[in-house]
């Protein structure tokens, strides 16, 4: 099959798959509370909570009430977060913003990182630097997120005092302008090098908690993929026509490592977004993982509804480009059968 | 001593390669492996060897040694010397400064008896600088593998992969192709330069698209694929232009082994190692490949090592042939003289086992027992415990390859009984 109609077959499929993960998590947040719950209070009268039922049209069956949360959403309502005192809608792209600053940056390291570490340690296989790269790769994949984020914290923030909690400081985030949202780039629009540090001061631990273990599991992923490749034929082949050491790996021993790494890549994005919420609690991050742990606590069911929307959509859209990536690498590729 | 260093000269032909004592032991856990231990043969200009013997007896270690492609580790070169004579070439801007001028005639005499007019000097293919290697792979010394299907990149085009013989190797033929680059400023020449030789500048990027550069890689371009079709041409593929965009699934066995030979012989190299170019293929066509390799040799005067467990093979093609036995050489002669009256009872051996060899693989039938374990092997001949006409000499001494007439060597007692004071035992076994 052609790249293109299938990029066409799935984005027509999307829709529809968006509308089953949604029918699932609707009932399964029905089925864990009541979407009043974060409403209530002992001051209220039998009255007042009748009231709010009938508001959230509690009394319809439940598939009637998902239709009034899919109309909702086609009219730009997604609910009302009690966790946020607000609109899910006005609050939701402020910190959408800081969520993907702080994932995107994450994997933007991760990914250059763990693709030049596993070249580094393939290409050095049984040396001392694949030794100590995968020492630092096992550590990596092995220490969980939060305990790793706590022990920065401690060491960084509160021992060293060498970086700071949070997105920003108060006064500097507020003598800009933020048209996009994201830190950085708002400050280099601003043209503002003091924002610029103080952005990437606040984005450094969190973001090396969240990296670490997404650039282990692609050091190793690639690291094991570039031995396979070296071992090949065609390397040899590649050799004998004279070419240089370094092409041998870039040209062909490293490209043919990046087919089975890059479907890897793809699940270790959607594994930073689960990371986030760990990273944004710990360094005060005002991003949607902190909100949306809020609001699981506290039964704020649009917040959740609409985070589960979102990361469903993403999760999808990522493997899409893995997809299409994956074929553009390797030519035996065929999407689709 | 001369004649022992030397023991399969072929007296009408000079030589372009000659291996010497060759040496290639593995490590494992059991201690180290002699692979290759202690091969002599020399390859004649212009000629095709055959080098046969039962699967695993060292001929892939061997004919590999002569690009430098054994790795280490596991593999250490315990030993010998591969001599290479380049041949005399017009153009001569990818030597290194290893390429020496022949010491009598300075490079200049075209019938100089030291060089046979080559005008080069012999190098040492296992002590060479890895510079120099680069300069002799795929342009004087070229490989075509066993299985076409694993030694083409599944994701480079056919065109991409032949490109790259001629960008390492020829990028003054391209540049010459395209006019030059003399009416070009000095940062436009060395993008167009770098791009002939498959380098890339900091600034390429950008250089590629200003218009002058634009259009000189376009013709860079045009000339290399050019070179390309006629590369595939000449190996009977029929539609080269196609050939040059599919990728390597989607070609047959055949015409991906055709691919091979054309990448092998893009650059008119001096010498080939063709290590088992059939057996991964289809047994029909697997003739009409040998045929291609033999009718380009012949063209070309091209040498040639042809490596095979396929005697049947080797006795239509070859000139001469190498008969390897684990690790060692057992018997060397003209195809003619060896297939007629074989004097090593391993070679009988073989020859008795060839109307069986379209099912049998590496096992021969008539001969019982298989190749010795090569972990620190016993003195002696190691073809001692399958032999029928073993005597206590042989596994004690060794024996070495002796010239029988000047056509055939043969390293077996039967052949040359072992004389007392023997100049060719070890010297390990010499009493003190
Ligand atoms: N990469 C390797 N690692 C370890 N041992 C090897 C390797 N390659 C070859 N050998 C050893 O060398 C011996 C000869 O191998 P080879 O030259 O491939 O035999 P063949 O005559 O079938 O081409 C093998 O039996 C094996 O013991
Ligand atoms: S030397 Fe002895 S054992 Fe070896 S082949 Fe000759 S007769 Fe047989
Ligand atoms: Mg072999």
């Amino acid at each position: 099959m052609q790249l293109r109609d299938y990029v066409i077959r799935r984005l027509i499929l999307l829709p529809f798959l968006i509308i089953g993960v949604s029918i699932i998590v609707f009932s399964l947040t029905r089925i864990a509370g009541s979407p009043i719950g974060v409403y209530l209070s002992h001051e209220m009268s039998a009255a007042e909570v009748a009231q709010l039922e009938e508001r959230f049209h509690l009394n319809d069956p439940l598939w009637t009430q998902y239709f009034y949360w899919v109309k909702g959403v086609f009219q730009g309502d997604f609910g009302w977060s009690g966790v946020a005192s607000a609109a899910v809608a006005d609050v939701f792209p402020a910190k959408l913003a800081a969520t993907m600053e702080l994932s995107l940056f994450s994997a933007f390291v991760a990914v250059v990182l763990g693709l030049w570490l596993g070249t580094f340690a393939g290409s050095r296989r049984n040396q001392w630097q694949d030794h100590v790269t995968r020492v630092v790769a096992v550590s990596g994949a092995s220490l969980p997120l939060f305990w790793f984020g706590i022990l920065l914290l401690i060491v960084f923030w509160a021992n060293l005092g060498w970086f700071p909690v949070g997105r920003s400081d108060a006064d500097i985030w507020a003598s800009i302008n933020h048209p996009t949202g994201f830190y950085i780039i708002d400050a280099i629009l601003a043209g503002s090098l003091t924002a610029l540090w103080d952005a990437i001061w606040h984005l450094i631990l969190p973001a090396l908690t969240l990296g670490f273990g997404a650039v282990a599991i692609i050091t190793r992923m690639m690291r094991s993929a570039l031995v396979e490749e070296l071992q090949q034929d065609y390397v040899d082949a590649a050799r004998a026509k004279g070419l240089p050491e370094r092409l041998v790996l870039r040209r062909h021993a490293r490209r043919n490592a990046l087919v089975p790494t890059v479907t890897v890549i793809g699940l270790t994005l959607a594994f930073l977004m689960q990371g986030a919420i760990a990273a944004e609690i710990i360094f005060r991050w005002p991003g949607l993982g902190r909100w949306m742990a809020s609001a699981v606590v506290r039964g704020d069911q649009a917040t959740i509804m609409t985070y589960v929307l979102f990361t469903s959509v993403l999760f999808l859209l990522t493997n899409l480009i893995v997809d299409i990536i994956y074929a553009k690498l390797d030519p035996r590729v065929r999407l689709g059968d | 001593m001369t004649s022992i260093e030397t023991p399969t000269e072929n007296p009408t032909r000079p030589a372009i390669a000659r291996v010497q004592g060759l040496k290639v032991h593995f490590a494992s856990k059991k201690g180290p492996v002699h692979a290759v231990d202690g091969v002599d043969f020399d390859i004649a200009d212009g000629e095709m060897l055959g080098l046969v013997g039962e699967t695993g007896c060292g001929k892939s270690v061997t004919g590999r040694a002569f690009l430098g492609l054994i790795p280490q580790p596991p593999a250490r070169i315990a030993g010998g010397r591969i001599l290479f004579r380049p041949r005399r070439r017009e153009d001569t801007s990818e030597d290194t400064p290893e390429f020496r001028p022949c010491p009598t005639c300075k490079g200049a005499d075209i019938v100089c008896a030291t060089c046979n007019g080559s005008g080069y000097d012999t190098l040492d293919l296992l002590a060479v600088k890895p510079r120099t290697m680069r300069a002799i792979r795929g342009r004087r010394i070229a490989m075509i593998f066993q299985d076409p299907g694993k030694a083409l990149n599944p994701i480079l085009t056919i065109g991409d992969q032949l490109a790259e013989v001629f960008l390492q190797h020829a990028s003054a033929d391209l540049l010459a192709d395209i006019g030059g680059t003399g009416d070009m400023g000095g940062l436009a020449a060395g993008a167009v330069g770098r791009a002939a030789r498959q380098e890339s500048g900091r600034l390429d990027g950008i250089l590629s698209r200003v218009p002058p550069v634009r259009g000189h890689l376009r013709r860079l371009r045009a000339a290399l694929e050019d070179r390309i079709a006629a590369a595939l041409a000449e190996t009977q593929i029929s539609n080269p232009r196609r050939v040059i965009r599919s990728y390597p699934h989607e070609l047959s066995g055949g015409m991906r082994q055709r691919v091979m030979i054309a990448q092998a012989l893009a650059c008119d190299p001096d010498l080939i190692i063709a290590d088992e170019p059939t057996t991964a293929l289809d047994v029909t066509i697997q003739a009409k490949i040998m045929e291609l390799i033999k009718m380009l040799q012949e063209k070309r005067k091209t040498s040639v090592l042809y490596i095979s467990h396929d005697l049947s093979l080797v006795r239509r093609t070859c000139d001469r042939v190498v008969v390897m036995y684990a690790g060692r050489v057992a018997e060397v002669g003209g195809v003619r003289e060896v297939f007629a009256a074989p004097r090593h009872p391993y070679t009988r051996g073989l020859l008795d086992a060839i109307p069986r060899s379209g099912e049998t693989r590496g096992v021969l039938a008539s001969i019982p027992g298989t190749v010795p374990e090569l972990v620190s092997p016993p003195p002696g001949c190691r073809f001692a415990d399958r032999c029928v006409h073993v005597m206590p000499e042989c596994t004690r001494v060794n024996p070495t390859l002796q010239p029988l007439t000047p056509d055939q060597s043969v390293s077996c007692f039967l052949a040359h009984p072992p004389a007392p004071g023997a100049a060719h035992k070890e010297p390990e076994l010499q009493e003190t």
